[in-house]
């Protein structure tokens, strides 16, 4: 599965959503609803699930399913840098 | 003569409570460790000796006084005096014989000239106390000492009914409605003559002092029994506040409460029930919160102290709760539950775990960091403004300082939590 569909899998479990609604527009308060409770939660699947770490703060920038796919995507090519350098 | 109070190491025992504060601003019955101290040596001067990221925050507003400064100790003969010490009236006297006052394991005090302070001085404070330890003559002597937090709550009807001799000079100040009643002994009443009580309230008076401070407000429908403590400017919303209670200054309660120590500017407003345990301030206890403060097979109750659990070797305790932490509506707390500083709880209706650490969040069984440090010290700017508070720049680093300290235990649990 690519990353995209890893995210969007995560969003769906942790705030409810129908497949459908999971866009890359989607934002996760305004149209999934998610409260601040459900964000937490949803940054620490993303962290379990692709093996990273989320600063709270950078945490806090992340608004929309394509926000997030774009931030792992960076965050593990980082990773797989650093495993190379 | 001159006292010195200073920290020793037991302040660790004494976390979450003491993590943002010197083990002698803890409170027992009306007043901090610190307070009852001082009140036996009037007018004289005082140095302190606490962790230093707590040093600034606690010189605030306060004159005339030396905060970890060694060479002050050099000047005149010292009584230096263990903060963790519930000193009783007339227990210790300012002059006398150069000794150790030692109670068990325990440094209760140490009485010292100057020469005999300069002849053991050294920069680091701890080893200079262990030098005069050994340079001078031991009196073994009984005492109250605070070792861990549930000792300041078995202290805390003996120091409540203490205070109330200490203070009272006069009867009822206040107002009484008619249909407001004393059930016992009047002169075991204190109103404050600012302070508001409505009409039926039930002040219980059968077994203990009641101690009512000024501009505080006793709702109708409250039942109060003494010995307890309600501190200025708290209000007390219809609540059933059982023995041993000491209250604010600044809080609201509700609901039922019973052998309990909160701080200032405390909230828990709503029903619910709340034992044996000891609040930290800035706290909001959501409605519905509930604590276990014995367990049903009347067994001893395992606590969470300097990182594993220990045998408190008593039935009866409750939670103990940091500074700025909230609990969301419905929380229950299992007996002799420890939340740290900072904390963010949210339960969907099972019994928390017995060790929330501080800065945390708790949701729904799992153990998150949250929106991180910076949110937490929004949000209690936002609080504390709330109360016409300002937050000062020392009050955030002692937060941060203790965000560090607590790194390890919260990582831990939060890492768990992924798996």
């Amino acid at each position: 599965m690519s990353v995209e569909e890893r995210v969007k899998k995560i969003v769906i479990q942790q705030l409810k959503a129908r497949e459908d609604e999971a866009t890359s527009e989607a934002r996760f308060v305004q149209d999934l609803g998610a409260e601040s409770i459900d964000s937490i939660e949803l940054m620490a699947a993303f962290e379990a699930e692709f093996d990273i770490e989320i600063p709270p703060e950078e945490g806090e920038r992340i608004q929309t399913v394509g926000e997030a796919v774009e931030y792992i995507e960076k965050k593990l090519k980082e990773k797989d840098f650093s495993y190379k350098d | 003569m001159k006292i010195c109070i200073f920290e020793d190491e037991g302040y660790e025992n004494l976390y979450p409570i003491s993590l943002t504060r010197p083990i002698f601003e803890l409170k027992c019955g009306q007043v901090t460790l610190r307070e009852r101290i001082l009140r036996n040596f009037p007018g004289v001067y005082v140095s302190y000796f606490l962790r230093d990221y707590l040093a600034t925050v606690f010189s605030q507003g306060k004159k005339e006084v030396s905060v970890n400064e060694m060479e002050a100790l050099k000047r005149e003969d010292v009584l230096f005096i263990n903060g963790r010490w519930l000193l009783s009236k007339g227990e210790l006297s300012l002059t006398g014989e150069e000794e150790v006052g030692i109670c068990g394991e325990e440094t209760l005090y140490l009485r010292a000239t100057t020469k005999t302070i300069k002849d053991c001085f050294c920069l680091n404070f701890r080893e200079f106390i262990d030098s005069l330890k050994q340079k001078l003559k031991k009196k073994e002597v009984k005492a109250r000492m605070i070792t861990y937090p549930w000792d300041l709550i078995d202290n805390n009807c003996w120091a409540l009914e203490e205070d109330f001799e200490f203070r009272v000079k006069e009867g009822i100040q206040g107002k009484l409605p008619s249909s407001a009643t004393i059930y016992g002994e009047k002169d075991r009443v204190f109103i404050a003559k600012s302070a508001t009580i409505q009409p039926l309230v039930l002040l219980d008076s059968t077994k203990g002092s009641i101690y009512i401070d000024e501009e505080a407000i006793v709702f109708g429908h409250s039942h109060i029994k003494g010995p307890s403590y309600i501190g200025k400017k708290s209000q007390i919303l219809g609540a059933n506040i059982g023995e041993g209670i000491s209250i604010g200054p600044l809080c609201r309660v509700g609901g039922e409460v019973e052998e309990t120590i909160i701080h200032g500017f405390t909230n828990k407003a709503h029903r619910g029930f709340l034992g044996h345990s000891y609040l930290g301030e800035w706290i909001n206890i959501g409605a519905l919160c509930t604590n276990s403060d014995i367990k049903n097979d009347y067994s001893t109750v395992q606590v969470y102290v300097k990182g594993e659990f220990m045998d408190s070797e008593a039935t009866k305790v409750g939670s103990f709760i940091g500074d700025h932490t909230k609990l969301g509506i419905g929380c229950l707390l299992n007996t002799g539950t420890v939340i740290g500083v900072g904390g963010n709880i949210v339960t969907a209706g099972k019994v928390l775990p017995k060790f929330i650490p501080s800065f945390t969040w708790y949701l729904n069984g799992k153990f998150y960091k949250g929106y991180g440090l910076k949110q937490i010290i929004e949000t209690a700017k936002v609080v504390m403004s709330r109360r016409k508070v300002t937050t000062s720049s020392e009050e955030v680093k002692v937060l941060e300082e203790a965000f560090k300290i607590t790194k390890k235990e919260r990582e831990k649990l939060i890492e768990k939590s992924k798996r």
